[in-house]
């Protein structure tokens, strides 16, 4: 038989496979469906690194060395006598870590897709100023009170938690399930289950404030759009990747969910906050979770905070001269 | 008294910290406003109970004093979720195994430092992979 | 007209008025498309349970807040009203019960545990799907996912244990285990330990309503398995949907209030 024979003998059996495939990805009331276990663990960094300027995305060679080197170098495993040696801390060991295997299947060097330099965009002069401030109250008052902490090492939110979804050291878990009125995404750090009415009921009043906001969405063709708003605003939001960090009230994620295929759901989340001279928008893709998402019962198990405040207390007191 | 492996030639060994200057995505909590890089310590004990708690696991240690005296320590780990979907149970470090820990001392002075390498008397490691991918070493 | 065909007659008519003669309830209850009861919904437990799983009288709180923090009265929910416990687990509820402001988990914002979480006196959402059910509570932001495939063991402890489920009818059958025995089982101090199993039973009565009823065992401080059960209704506004109750920072002070840069005691 020819070759162009066989290729139009195997069009319509690949046709099949695909209208197939796309019938099984949804939900019997018809919805496309995001449902599983689902994990967002990425190599990608969220910003491109300033070495690699404008290189947008790698090349097969590239991202394969650019793999390698990314795992030697968070690795906890690898540099124990180097770090050992250098006076460096080091990192926990591999086992621990859930950093993920592969960059972002498009070889993008960012998470960031716009701005196109990969790059969170500039605070506003005044959003700036406010940054530094922020920046000088943390060096001065490191820990008078949980106030001055992390949300996350007051176990309050953690990255994944609240919009937009970014990946974590570890835990990079997610559990989706949909009705036909409303989707709920539980992530596995602090437990979090983001709860998304998609029935075209409105946002809650604007003064009433939650930590991982207040999200709605609806579907545009195969693409569940989620707004979230009514966010309240701290300098240690996590969410934002930034350590003290500036947020307004008016602060707002679009996110995007695309179920493109059997093992992906592509994410799409853009940041809207008029601290910021852009709008910013982030991309990755997840995958299945293999095993099951398990309790992380933060707040329960807390020694942290109390050793944080406690251990300032005690070097505030020895700089006081001793005891 | 052994330890049961976590997925067969796998042994896993208790890491540490953040490298705080570093701050790679995700450094949600700050090493250095707890724990003392200044202040290296060895500790050879014998594990008494293992807190498998979030946000972080704690290994409480017995430690023989100079005097004869024992102290007891607590060792800060990781966070115990990914260990078990690689096959770690509530019973895969009974109390008993003496260990060898080198860490960093808790800046509040007390008996807690975090833990970096926890080795058995024979020298393995506890708790550590191939490096590399971060995925469980195949046998 | 014979009188057979009088009887098939009338047969039919009382079959036309009369759906559920066919079944006793296959048709009042939501169900999912592959049959089985759908059990999504933001639901609310009809009960004081949380105050006390007993029967139990009006009682004061602490003094300062008057009646704010009074335990109101209530029927209990206990088959027999009463627990079975070992003596010396008896003797642990009386001391918990004399420092319950101080030592319920409630009061720190821990997660409440199974059953616990089930009868407080806030909202839980269940969003059912075919291979899971993800119960989301609203106090402390609390969930578990409860496992309707292949058994999932317990690998360590945790306050809302695992659950694993199946069909028994149109009952939901749960079975809970893999507890630290740190959670309470309601503000008076009634407990258990890392022992127990607890086995969940959730059958929708009309669309409005869930049956639920569970047994305890723990070997190591009831004599017995006992079995409380109590109702949870579905909230009328079918906008209802969880609010986000994180009261950790509510507790920040009373946690490490002692070493802030201003202790406050």
């Amino acid at each position: 038989m020819k070759r162009h024979q066989i290729l139009f003998l195997a069009l319509p059996a690949v046709l099949l496979g695909a209208a197939a495939s796309a019938q099984a990805l949804r939900t019997p009331w018809g919805d496309p469906d995001l449902q599983g276990k689902w994990s967002n663990a990425t190599l990608t960094p969220l910003q491109r690194p300033a070495e690699l300027k404008d290189k947008e995305f790698f090349t097969e060679e590239e991202a394969k060395a650019y793999v390698r080197q990314r795992i030697a170098a968070t690795s906890g495993d690898a540099n124990i006598e180097q770090d050992r040696s250098a006076g460096n801390v080091g990192s926990y060991n591999d086992a621990w870590m859930d950093r993920g295997n592969d960059i972002v299947p498009t070889r993008r060097t960012s998470l960031i897709v716009e701005p196109a330099n990969g790059r969170v965009p500039p605070f506003t002069a005044a959003a700036q100023s406010e940054h530094e401030r922020n920046l000088a109250h943390a060096a001065a008052h490191p820990a008078d009170t949980p106030d001055d902490r992390y949300l996350t090492e007051r176990c309050i939110v953690f990255g994944g938690g609240p919009a937009p979804m970014l990946p974590e050291p570890y835990n990079n878990n997610y559990y989706i399930v949909q009705t036909p009125d409303e989707v709920a995404i539980m992530a596995e750090l602090n437990h979090e289950v983001r709860i998304i009415p998609i029935d075209g009921r409105p946002h809650l009043p604007a003064g009433v404030r939650q930590w991982t906001g207040d999200s709605r969405g609806r579907w545009e063709g195969d693409t569940l759009v989620v707004e979230t708003t009514n966010q309240i605003p701290h300098r240690h939001f996590y969410g934002v990747q930034m350590l003290d960090s500036v947020m307004s009230d008016e602060f707002r994620v679009v996110e995007r969910f695309t179920r493109t295929g059997p093992e992906q759901i592509r994410y799409r989340a853009t940041v809207h906050d008029p601290v910021f001279t852009a709008p910013w928008t982030v991309e990755i893709f997840m995958h299945p979770q293999a095993g099951d998402l398990v309790e992380f019962a933060c707040h329960e198990g807390n020694y942290g905070l109390r050793g944080i405040l406690s251990a300032t207390r005690e070097e505030e007191r020895r700089a006081e001269g001793g005891r | 008294m052994t330890i049961r492996n976590v997925c067969r030639a796998t042994l896993v060994a208790l890491g540490s910290t953040w490298l705080l200057s570093a701050a790679p995505v995700g450094a949600h909590h700050a090493f250095s406003t707890e724990f003392d890089a200044k202040q290296p310590i060895t500790l050879r004990g014998t594990i008494t109970r293992v807190e498998w708690i979030n946000p972080h696991a704690w290994i409480h240690l017995d430690v023989p004093g100079d005097n004869g005296a024992v102290e007891k320590w607590m060792i800060e780990a990781g966070s115990p979720n990914t260990l078990v979907r690689r096959g770690m149970t509530r019973d895969s470090i009974p109390p008993g195994i003496e260990v060898v820990v080198f860490g960093y001392r808790h800046r509040n002075g007390s008996n807690a430092a975090n833990g970096r390498d926890v080795t058995l008397p024979d020298g393995k490691q506890l708790f550590i992979t191939s490096p590399g991918t971060g995925a469980p070493a195949s046998e | 007209m014979t009188r057979s065909t009088l009887v098939l007659l009338t047969l039919g008519a009382l079959l036309a008025v009369n759906p559920h003669a066919q079944s006793s309830s296959t048709t009042d209850i939501p169900r999912l498309a592959n049959g089985k009861p759908n059990l999504s919904g933001v639901w609310q437990a009809f009960t004081t349970a949380n105050w006390n799983v007993l029967t139990h009288g009006a009682s004061a709180g602490p003094p300062k807040y008057g009646a704010l923090l009074a335990t109101p009265p209530g029927y209990g929910i206990v088959d027999g009203d009463a627990i079975p416990y070992l003596p010396a687990a008896a003797d642990q509820q009386r001391r918990n019960y004399e420092s319950r402001f101080e030592d319920d988990p409630e009061v720190k914002c821990y997660m409440p545990g199974v059953p616990r979480a089930n009868y407080m006196p806030y909202p839980l959402q269940i969003f059912h799907s075919d291979a899971d059910l993800l119960v989301a509570y609203q106090f402390a932001g609390a969930a578990r996912i409860v496992n309707l495939g292949a058994p999932q063991p317990s690998a360590i402890d945790s306050w809302m244990g695992i659950s694993n489920a199946r069909w028994d009818g149109d009952t939901l059958v749960v079975e809970v285990a893999g507890f630290n025995g740190l959670a309470w089982l309601d503000r008076a101090g009634n407990h258990a330990s890392a022992a127990l199993k607890v086995v969940e039973r959730y059958t929708l009565a009309g669309a409005d309503a869930i049956d639920y009823s569970a047994t305890l065992e723990d070997p190591q401080t009831f004599s017995r398995p006992w079995t409380m059960r109590f109702r949870l209704l579905r909230n009328p506004d079918a906008k209802a949907h969880l609010m986000e109750f994180k009261c950790v920072p509510f507790t920040e002070e009373l946690l490490y209030g002692d070493l802030y840069k201003q202790p406050r005691e």
